[in-house]
């Protein structure tokens, strides 16, 4: 069978088990569990005190009730975050090349979010859907291209995600490809495009943990609308 | 960024005092009478009676 690009984006099964399963189950085995000890370790330390900064920077700009989010977009940051990482390692799966997951994280927040507005701000909620001091001829347009780009949110929330970490992963393998098809016949060409394979490496890090950010971060954003 | 218009320095009179895009209630209504509209046009549109096409005696 004549392997195509796409296919490390397929997701994996194994005698008819997902094993998407897996690869969203297992990163959280990677992190330390809180001890009952006084004083923890360094790593856990660590990992306490950066989950807390981050929540703290996060949640600057929310009110009180939209602290209660606190857990829930702490853990989604760390979530999208040890994903995305764990999928630049070689022969890894990154579960959140697929629009599916992503949609599904979206969409439910998103709309989580709106339903806070409608039910508890009703008059605030409606009133954010036009721009204050629009003329009025303009107010009926207006009113329809706002509500578009809310229902839009969600897609948007999920296809940035999507197709940030798709394409990162497709050009890492066609850099990669291309290098090693050169190397017999170009060898220094195939050493510039190696050079270039490692600084897109590194972009491709940079795009993991600031993509699983912007998602958390448009979340709070769209929270602090509603709440 | 806009905040909260207390809307107390602006004084509407007759409809602008119910639909306007200062205050937050006017917005609000702006935009409810919006989706009314398009409420009734669709409501319209879908509920016109279809003129059945005259049949031509040979």
């Amino acid at each position: 069978m004549a392997l195509s690009f796409f296919d490390q984006f397929m997701s994996p099964n194994f005698l008819g088990i997902p094993l998407i399963a897996m690869a969203i189950a297992l990163p959280w085995t990677l992190y330390p569990t809180p001890s009952t000890r006084w004083l923890s370790n360094r790593l856990l330390t660590l990992q306490n005190w950066s989950i807390n900064r981050f929540t703290q920077q996060l949640l600057l700009p929310l009110n009180q009730e939209g602290h209660k989010w606190a857990a829930l977009l702490a853990s989604l940051m760390i979530f999208l975050l040890s994903l995305n990482m764990l999928g630049l390692l070689p022969y890894t799966f990154t579960p959140t090349t697929q629009l599916s997951l992503n949609l599904g994280l979206a969409v439910p927040l998103w709309l989580a979010t709106v339903i806070i507005g409608m039910r508890n701000r009703p008059t605030h909620a409606l009133g954010h859907l036009l721009p204050e001091g629009t003329p009025s001829l303009l107010i009926p347009i207006l009113i329809i291209i706002e509500t578009i780009s809310l229902l839009i949110r969600p897609i948007a929330l999920g296809v940035r995600l999507t197709a940030n970490l798709t394409a990162g992963h497709l050009l890492i393998q066609l850099i990669a490809t291309a290098s090693f098809v050169l190397l017999p016949l170009m060898p220094t060409v195939a050493v510039l495009t190696t050079a270039l394979l490692f600084l897109l490496t590194l972009l491709e890090v940079a795009v993991a943990m600031i993509q699983a950010y912007v998602f958390v971060l448009l979340l709070s954003l769209y929270l602090q609308e509603n709440v | 960024m806009g905040g909260h218009d207390a809307g107390s320095q602006h004084q509407f009179t007759g409809i602008a005092k119910y639909f306007n895009s200062y205050t937050i209630t006017g917005r609000r209504n702006c935009v409810l009478a919006t989706y009314a509209s398009l409420v009734a046009i669709a409501l319209f549109f879908k509920l016109k009676p279809k003129k059945q096409a005259a049949v031509t005696e040979k």
